[in-house]
């Protein structure tokens, strides 16, 4: 499996670092944190299907948002405490997006990008129409239970949460469905002639995907407190949590969520000079250019720059 | 009835004139561009600031629009497509940042309110109690010379001929000579030029603003998906059904419902026939 | 470890920010919209002023600014900003609906007194009913859409019906949380009030290209006039309307001929439109205060909106009443003194001798006596003519084809007559 001591030893410290931080920055640098930990789940839930099997999801929101409506629906609409409304709302996508996704899984490459796609925005329209007594309609809902009330709670919250997911994953990785997952990457008709089911590993990677992605949307929803479809199936959203992955290094469980950190900060630091729109001709700019310099992202960058030094001092 | 055939037509002309420009890129060199909606947000605010800011003819600012068009379609080739050297999905990535970079750059410059830009040429015929202005019919009816016009093209020249042997086999057609990196860079010059022009109708149909480049490029996906790559007939077909389907949804059932089965014919198209209606076909 | 490093250096950018003994108003809205822009300026409008007056309690006033992107996400996350990093003492907001529903949670969070400036959603002032102590910091300086609507009605009744003869109305009606709290207050009225009746409601989606099959369905009705309903994209079905010359009347709200840009915008396709909008709107005659203020906005900005929409002089006189409800309280941190202050302030400004403009809040107690209902932490409002205990809810605007705009309703504030477009006949 390739598990070494070392690498639970650096887990244990980035959990340690993580959780040391409330002591040393100020709450509105927590704030910015959350918001990282949530995009980097589901940077992370998107990196676990598209990322490594190379099926590209454009719908990724599709499945955070049969969480968040799942869950928002039922603490609102039918009273139901969130303890048991999360767990049902992470059901609800795994099984929702199996129904609705399993069919496309069939499809290749582009089109299957396109296809999902085409489901955020299918999402997008319906959930405007079809009983607005309980979705909301266009205006979406507010109101809905919290979590946690505070920076440092909420802090504490997201990044247990974010580190648990991240962990799972990258154990979940480590064995080799992680790495027959990386194979279909790379090239599907090789693993399938090796004599395993594409089919089935497929699904593994979509169920898993599904699972994070509707546990990450059903916790930010009842973090933010409040649900809005235009925020939710929006193309934006798709490309900060594509971006997230790629900048950091896709097929990889760091990589996401050293882009997610990146691309929120990046993102928070330019405010106080740029407030408005310029800010995100910039985050786009420097996306682009990073990505175009190095599709592998940051992580491959920053082994790069260690192996130069290792080089230099040997 | 009559009143619903009118409707159908005109937008289904703008739509095809939106998707075809897409679908060449697409069938020549096999990657999706997510930017194609830029073309049309650049196109739709170059004409509005030469034609109406500036004030320039009509005309000028549709061939400055096209020309801006052609443009940023060989700087995204030669800056973006190109280097990746055919990786679909790196291509789908990059443009997706781009076409958000491009709409806060739009945002910079014009800010975000809504425009509107005046007909291209103003007047209004009723027919059936159906009100059809003429600058929808102008775009109706350019849209489907523009198409004709292009299909000649691919047919007929040498070049044309040349698009049509890349997007059946890359390898065989630069075997038998072609140089498939021209044509290629025709083919985006081409694609960024159609989709400019589209904009300028397509916002002379609604309206000019920063997010107006995701509308089309779903028009675009839907119509390249339900038609299968390929076929300027299939698209133009396809941009048919598309656009009728949206007015007859308008008209016998419900204008809420507009985009609804749109996404569900392209879901359904996607699951049962993955290769699309029309299968695969040359352009 | 690097990701470290990069959060380490961010502990190090916020500690030097650390606020100063000064006052600090944060703003939230969109930076480049022409809604978010008229609250920034009156508030910097009134800022600037009161800095020239020697500030509030001996300190000096600063601004910051936190972009919304007219997003519901960036809007809680503007409001973190403010509320985190920037500690304000005081908010001002130019957000839309569904932004100014996203933050508020954190403002019941971090009870920072709130100014909202544009959002007229009544569900906000029913939270006020609610839940009064976590709703306290909160106010709301625009009439809300219920009290819009009622007025509204009369409208029907006065100048479609008496004036115009006109019996029946389709609604055509975005398909919005909006376009259906609107839809539903002025379909009950219509009828039993002015005597309407609704033929059909059509509801369109608000991605609309074409709304050439939406008009034809309007006109099989055999509706006298059409009411829309239409907050977003609003343009696209105006001027529709005008391009494709539809044979009917049509008037109801249409959010975006609230600006003077609306016809720039619109490159003249615009006219024949009417709309109700806020007080005080475009082609409103304005009393001496106001105009003077509008006077300065144009001497100081040379960019759009060339005149502050209505949210504009919410900011300006709504930002100096919150600074002398602190002066009264002692500041902003005691939210329940502040707030109590903020209720009691009272502006009224006169126009030849008559009240023109109320700036005020309404308390919990007292019931409105046309919608019977309370309307605390709201703007006063006046749902009945002579309109002498404030100003009306709403007026009606209509664009003229020549692009002049002027106030057709009530009566006592019209400046211009209700005319159907030249190709109505």
């Amino acid at each position: 499996m390739g598990l070494r001591w070392y690498h639970f030893a650096l887990w244990a410290a980035f959990a340690a670092g993580m959780f040391l931080l409330p002591e040393i920055v100020p709450r509105g640098t927590l704030r910015t944190i959350i918001f990282a930990n949530f995009l980097a789940i589901f940077a992370i839930s998107w990196d676990t299907l598209s990322g490594r099997t190379g099926y590209v999801s454009f719908g990724h929101p599709f499945l955070i948002g049969i969480g968040a409506y799942t869950t928002a629906i039922l603490t609102k609409r039918f009273d139901v405490p969130v303890e048991i409304s999360i767990p049902l709302a992470v059901l609800m996508t795994m099984v929702g997006g199996l129904i609705v996704l399993l069919p496309a899984l069939r499809i290749k490459g582009s089109y299957f990008a396109l296809v999902t796609l085409a489901m955020m925005e299918l999402m997008y329209q319906l959930v405007q129409v079809i009983r607005p007594d309980l979705t909301g309609g266009t205006r979406g809902m507010s109101g809905l239970p919290t979590l946690t009330r505070g920076a440092v709670n909420g802090f504490y919250m997201s990044t247990a949460l974010m580190l648990s997911i991240a962990f799972t994953t990258w154990l979940l990785m480590k064995t080799r469905l992680g790495t027959a997952l990386s194979a279909i990457g790379m090239n599907e008709e090789a693993v399938a002639g090796s004599g395993l089911s594409v089919t089935r590993l497929k699904l593994v990677a979509f169920t898993a995907s599904a699972f994070t992605a509707g546990l990450g949307g059903a916790v930010y929803v009842h973090y933010l407190g409040s649900i809005a479809p235009r925020a939710l199936f929006d193309i934006n959203f798709v490309f900060t949590i594509i971006v997230a992955a790629l900048i950091g290094g896709a097929g990889t469980t760091i990589g996401p969520i050293l882009g997610a950190f990146f691309l929120t900060f990046l993102l928070e630091y330019l405010r106080p000079w740029l407030p408005g729109a310029e800010r995100y001709l910039i985050y786009g700019g420097v996306a682009l250019v990073l990505y175009m310099y190095q599709p592998k992202g940051l992580i491959y960058l920053m082994g790069q720059a260690v192996r130069r030094v290792r080089k230099g001092a040997a | 009835m009559l009143q619903v055939l009118i409707q159908g037509l005109l937008l289904s002309g703008l739509y095809a004139l939106i998707a075809v420009g897409f679908t060449l890129v697409f069938s020549v060199g096999r990657v999706l561009n997510l930017a194609y909606g830029a073309y049309l947000l650049i196109g739709g605010y170059a004409y509005f600031y030469f034609a109406q800011s500036l004030g320039l003819p009509k005309f000028a600012g549709v061939l400055l629009a096209g020309i801006l068009g052609c443009v940023i379609g060989l700087v995204k080739y030669r800056l973006i497509v190109k280097p990746l050297k055919g990786d679909q999905v790196a291509i789908e990535i990059a443009t997706l940042i781009l076409a958000v970079v491009l709409q806060s750059a739009v945002i910079l410059v014009f800010g975000d309110s809504s425009k509107i830009l005046l007909p291209i040429i103003p007047g209004v015929e009723r027919v059936a109690g159906a009100a059809i202005p003429y600058s929808n019919l102008f775009a109706a009816v350019a849209s489907w010379v523009i198409l004709l016009a292009l299909w000649w093209f691919v047919k007929t020249t040498h070049t044309g001929r040349a698009m049509q042997a890349v997007s059946m086999d890359a390898k065989g057609a630069a075997i038998s000579g072609v140089d498939a990196d021209r044509i290629n860079m025709i083919t985006w010059a081409i694609s960024g030029t159609l989709g400019a022009v589209a904009g300028v109708f397509f916002a002379s149909y609604t309206q000019l603003y920063p997010g107006m480049w995701v509308a089309p490029l779903i028009i675009a996906v839907a119509v390249v998906i339900v038609g299968g790559i390929g076929s300027i007939i299939g698209t133009l077909i396809v941009a048919h059904i598309v656009g009728f389907l949206e007015v007859m949804t308008s008209a016998f059932i419900a204008p809420e419902l507009r985009g609804v089965f749109t996404m569900i014919l392209i879901i359904g198209i996607l699951v049962l026939r993955p290769k699309g209606l029309f299968g695969r076909e040359e352009i | 470890m690097t990701l470290r490093k990069l959060l380490l250096s961010t502990a190090l950018v916020g500690v030097a920010s650390a606020a100063s003994a000064e006052i600090k108003v944060g703003f939230i809205g969109s930076l480049s919209s022409d809604t978010g822009l008229s609250t920034l300026r009156g508030a910097e409008m009134a800022i600037e002023e009161l800095n020239a007056a020697g500030g509030v309690m001996g300190e000096q006033i600063v601004l910051v600014t936190a972009d919304t992107q007219e997003d519901v996400t960036e809007g809680v996350k503007a409001y973190e900003y403010l509320a985190e990093t920037e500690e304000v003492d005081f908010v001002i907001s130019g957000s839309i609906d569904d932004v100014s529903l996203g933050w508020l949670p954190r403002m019941q969070e971090y009870q920072i007194p709130t100014l909202d400036t544009w959002t007229s959603y009544i569900g906000i002032i029913d939270m006020v009913v609610e839940d009064p102590e976590g709703m306290a910091p909160y106010f709301m300086n625009i009439a809300s859409d219920e009290a819009l609507a009622t007025l509204y009605i009369n409208f029907g009744a006065d100048v479609l019906k008496a004036k115009m003869g006109f019996e029946s109305v389709v609604v055509l009606a975005e398909d919005t949380a909006f376009g259906e709290a609107i839809t539903g207050l002025v379909t009950e009225g219509l009828a039993p009030v002015a005597g309407i009746e609704v033929k059909e409601v059509i509801t369109y989606d608000i991605g609309t290209v074409d709304f050439a099959p939406i008009f034809s369905k309007a006109e099989s009705t055999g509706a006298d006039f059409i009411y829309q309903v239409s907050s977003v994209n609003s343009q696209v079905i105006s001027s529709q309307y005008v391009k494709l010359q539809v044979p009917m009347a049509m008037t109801g709200v249409n959010v975006s001929a609230l600006g003077l840009e609306y016809w720039e915008d619109t490159g003249g396709a615009g006219g024949g439109i009417s709309t109700l909008s806020p007080v005080p709107s475009v082609g409103f005659a304005l009393d001496p205060v106001s105009q003077k203020f509008v006077d300065d906005y144009q001497a100081k900005y040379d960019s759009r909106p060339k005149m502050p929409h209505f949210n504009g002089f919410n900011a300006y006189y709504g930002l100096k009443q919150a600074m002398a409800a602190a002066e009264e309280a002692g500041g902003f941190k005691d939210v329940a003194a502040w707030s109590s202050a903020m209720l009691k302030q009272d502006l009224k400004l006169e126009k030849d001798g008559k009240l023109w403009l109320r700036y005020g809040f309404w308390d919990y107690d007292t019931v409105e006596p046309v919608t019977n209902r309370t309307y605390p932490h709201n703007a006063l409002f006046d749902l009945e003519a002579p309109y002498d205990f404030a100003q009306p809810s709403m007026v009606v605007i209509q664009w003229q084809e020549d692009g002049t705009v002027g106030v057709v309703y009530p009566f006592e504030y019209a400046n211009s007559e209700f005319v159907l477009p030249s190709w109505v006949k």
